[in-house]
Parts: C-alpha cells; sequence; structure tokens
C-alpha cells in the first residue's frame, strides 16, 4: 500500500532521464512501478474529491428546487411527485352519514 | 366510565365544525396507557372509553392550535402573518410545521399546474375576506376593498422556501393565503397522530375536509357528501363509505357573501384574481390523504369541464354536482342511486 508522503514525484527521484543509476535495472523498475501507481494514486485522489465536490452541488441544488419533498415530514400518504389515489375508490352506502363532506 | 364502538366529539375549529370519530376496533397499534382507558366489548373489539377520546382530543386539538398560530391569515402573531408582512425578498426562520404547510401548499400548486395557487392572499383581502369568515358574512354586503381589476395572481414561483434551512420569503408585494391546503393538512396530520400514538381508528373532519387513519370499523366509516358540511343528515348528497385516506369537498355555494352588490366566493381562479365561475358548485374527491383530496377538488372547480378528464387521467374517484343538480362521477365513484341521492 501506497504512503503519499514516501513516496517522491516524477521527476525527483534522483535519476536522470536515460539514465539507469548504479546500473540498477530493478531497481528502475521498482521507481517506475512505483511512479505509475502514484500517479494512478493521485488521479483516485483527485477523481474522488472532484466526486464527491459534484455530488454537493448536485445536492444543494437539488434541495433548492425541492420546496415540497426533501426534509418534509409529509401528511400520510403524501408523495411530492403525484397525487395520491386511494387505496379503494369510496363504496355505496345507504342511510345516514356519521360525518358529512361538504364546504366549510 | 362511558364505552361506545365508536366516540364522538365536535368542537369549533379554524371558523368552522369539527368532528373526531374514534373507532377502537384494532389491535395492531401500540398499548394505551392510563387507568381506565380501555375495556373489552367483545371478541375483537376494543371499546372507546371516554379516556380514549380524551386523549384523541388532546392530541388533536395540540396539532390544530399549532397550525393555527402557523398558517392563521387573521392573526397577527401568525408566522404567516409575519410572512406577508415582510414580502420583501428576503429569506425569514420559519418553524418546522410552517415549513411543512408551505410545502404542502407550494406541492399543491406544483400538481395542478398552479390552478390551486396561494399566492390569492391579495385577491382574497380585496373581496374583503381579511378576517375570520363569520366576521365577514356578518358585515353583510360591503364595498371592496380594493378597486379596479385585480388582476392575475403573482404565482407560485414567488414563494420560496429552503426546506433543509427553514427559511421562506415571499417576492415583494405578494401575499400567500395556505386556506386551500392547511386545514386538509392538519386533517391529515390529527388523523395521523392519532392512530399512531393511541392505537385506533381515527376519522378527523375538519369543517368537511376528512382524513382518516388506523383501522376503520367494519364496512369503513359513512359519509354523507354533500354541499355544506353543515347540513343536516338527510341533506341531499349521497352517503358512500371510505376506509382509508381522505376525502375533501369544495363547492362555491358555502363560503360565499357579497362585495358591492355582487355575489362572490372563496375559490380564486389564478388566471384571473376572481372567484372562479365554474360549470361545477360542488366537487368531492376521495384520495390518498385529505391534502390530495381537497387539492383536486378544489382544482377540479377550477378546472371547470376539463376537470372530468384530468380526474379519470389520475384515477381519482371524484363526484362533480353542476349548478342544476346533475351529477359527474369518475375512477369508480358509486353512482348516485339511493334515496335521496339527489344533489
Amino acid at each position: 500500500m501506497l504512503e503519499h508522503g514516501r513516496v517522491s514525484a516524477p521527476g525527483h527521484s534522483g535519476a536522470e532521464d536515460g539514465e539507469v543509476p548504479g546500473g540498477d535495472v530493478r531497481l528502475a523498475a521498482s521507481r517506475a512501478r512505483d511512479s505509475g501507481l502514484h500517479r494512478v494514486s493521485r488521479l483516485t485522489w483527485r477523481a474522488g474529491v472532484a466526486s464527491l465536490a459534484c455530488s454537493a452541488v448536485i445536492g444543494v441544488a437539488l434541495a433548492h428546487q425541492s420546496d415540497a419533498s426533501a426534509g418534509t415530514t409529509h401528511p400520510q400518504h403524501s408523495t411530492p411527485g403525484q397525487i395520491v389515489i386511494p387505496a379503494k375508490p369510496p363504496q355505496p352506502s345507504g342511510g345516514s352519514g356519521q360525518v358529512n363532506s361538504g364546504a366549510s | 366510565m362511558t364505552i361506545a364502538d365508536v366516540g364522538r366529539d365536535t368542537f369549533d375549529v379554524f371558523g368552522t365544525t369539527a368532528v373526531l370519530l374514534v373507532s377502537a376496533t384494532e389491535h395492531a397499534g401500540p398499548a394505551v396507557a392510563g387507568a381506565g382507558a380501555t375495556a373489552r366489548a367483545g371478541a375483537g373489539t376494543r371499546a372507546v372509553t371516554a379516556g380514549i377520546a380524551a386523549r384523541a382530543r388532546a392530541i388533536a386539538d395540540r396539532e390544530l392550535a399549532a397550525v393555527d398560530l402557523a398558517c392563521s391569515r387573521f392573526r397577527p402573531d401568525s408566522e404567516l402573518t409575519a410572512l406577508n408582512d415582510a414580502a420583501d425578498g428576503r429569506p425569514r426562520p420559519v418553524s418546522p410545521i410552517f415549513a411543512d404547510l408551505l410545502a404542502a401548499a407550494l406541492r399543491a400548486a406544483r400538481l395542478t399546474g398552479g390552478d390551486v395557487d396561494p399566492t390569492c392572499g391579495r385577491a382574497l383581502v380585496g373581496l374583503g375576506y381579511d378576517r375570520d369568515f363569520a366576521e365577514v358574512r356578518a358585515a353583510g354586503d360591503a364595498p371592496p376593498r380594493l378597486t379596479g381589476p385585480v388582476g392575475p395572481v403573482p404565482g407560485w414561483q414567488r414563494v420560496h422556501l429552503d426546506l433543509a434551512g427553514r427559511r421562506a420569503w415571499l417576492d415583494r408585494g405578494v401575499q400567500i393565503d395556505l386556506g386551500a391546503t392547511a386545514k386538509a393538512w392538519a386533517a391529515d396530520r390529527c388523523a395521523g397522530k392519532i392512530a399512531a400514538q393511541l392505537g385506533v381508528g381515527v376519522l378527523i373532519s375538519l369543517g368537511g375536509d376528512i382524513a382518516v387513519g388506523g383501522q376503520a370499523p367494519a364496512g369503513g366509516w359513512r359519509v354523507r357528501v354533500t354541499d355544506d358540511h353543515a347540513a343536516p343528515p338527510d341533506a341531499p348528497g349521497q352517503t358512500v363509505t371510505i376506509s382509508s385516506g381522505g376525502l375533501a369537498t369544495s363547492s362555491t355555494t358555502v363560503r360565499a357573501w357579497k362585495v358591492g352588490g355582487r355575489p362572490v366566493h372563496h375559490i380564486i381562479d389564478p388566471a384571473t384574481g376572481e372567484p372562479v365561475r365554474s360549470c361545477w358548485r360542488t366537487v368531492s374527491v376521495a384520495a390518498g390523504s385529505c391534502v390530495d383530496a381537497n387539492t383536486a377538488s378544489t382544482a377540479a372547480i377550477i378546472r371547470g369541464p376539463a376537470a372530468i378528464d384530468w380526474l379519470h387521467d389520475i384515477g381519482l374517484p371524484a363526484r362533480l354536482v353542476r349548478h342544476d343538480g346533475t351529477v359527474e362521477t369518475t375512477a369508480g365513484w358509486p353512482r348516485d342511486d339511493g334515496p335521496g341521492a339527489a344533489a
């Protein structure tokens, strides 16, 4: 596992271009591999930061737009996007009601 | 100790009559604590006691008081009054309940394409409806408060709500009224809380805006659908049963008065800022909640003939009554074929 503080940045490996210090091919290969991994790690880190920033921006935008949904404790059965139909339509009944539904 | 299958309580709130029915036939809810709260009336049935009824009423009173303080247009200390008085485009902190009430109003506006619009406050004031309706009615024929055409309402897009931050603001000059949704929202809230906290079945009617919660009695709650919520039990209309959700009725015939010799009512057409001239005198709708039912019934009055196709397309059961008393129904609403069915 790479630790960022311990991997040299590219161009600061102490090696000149095309030169292999001490002719140690294995060391050069190891450094090249570490350098590549470092780049990948940095890219991954930056991509992660960028995605977090995008998520935050999108979240703020949606929260601002959603005047009726996010964070609201809605009345029972209410959903933000549609008028909710009843589980069952009213059924016919004879006689008087226990209560009236009329305008007030 | 009073024991009944259904407890009934009637009281005044929001300038109208509320009816609270409680049925204790449910066993799934939490146990009700307190001495003498319940008694067994037979296998599978827990009778309603005075204790349960009192608890239900206390919950309703608490919730309704909170709603009134949040959004009464006639209270100088309400949050709505403060918001209307400011109307300067600058955010103001609001309570959670006011935020939810405003969210419900904006949702209704959005779902109806702006037909149910909360920015009709100035139009209502212009018609003299700037105080409790009993006072408006008692004042008789009064001169209009505003002269000249009111014009279209500003539009719900000029009302702003930051729900997460609990802030709201109105563009300059915008005045809102939450009457189209607040009472129904309050009914939903009361029914939900009473059912959840007491483990009972409940129906609450706030001036005819009805919400039910918990387990309904066998056969459902019987509701007489009519023009006026205060009509006698044998008033022209239709009796149906409901077991869940809500049922609401909007009408141009009840909350009506005169201004400058002109008959007016409280359902404002946002396109004109005037009381709507609808082909329907009364529309009743059943929905998954009372606020949805009231949103649809109000929108149907405003939409006029186009409401039939709209309600069909949504699948909302509705009963629409023309001025001559003829009735149309949609989406499974039962036909008017019983005695006393004439509208």
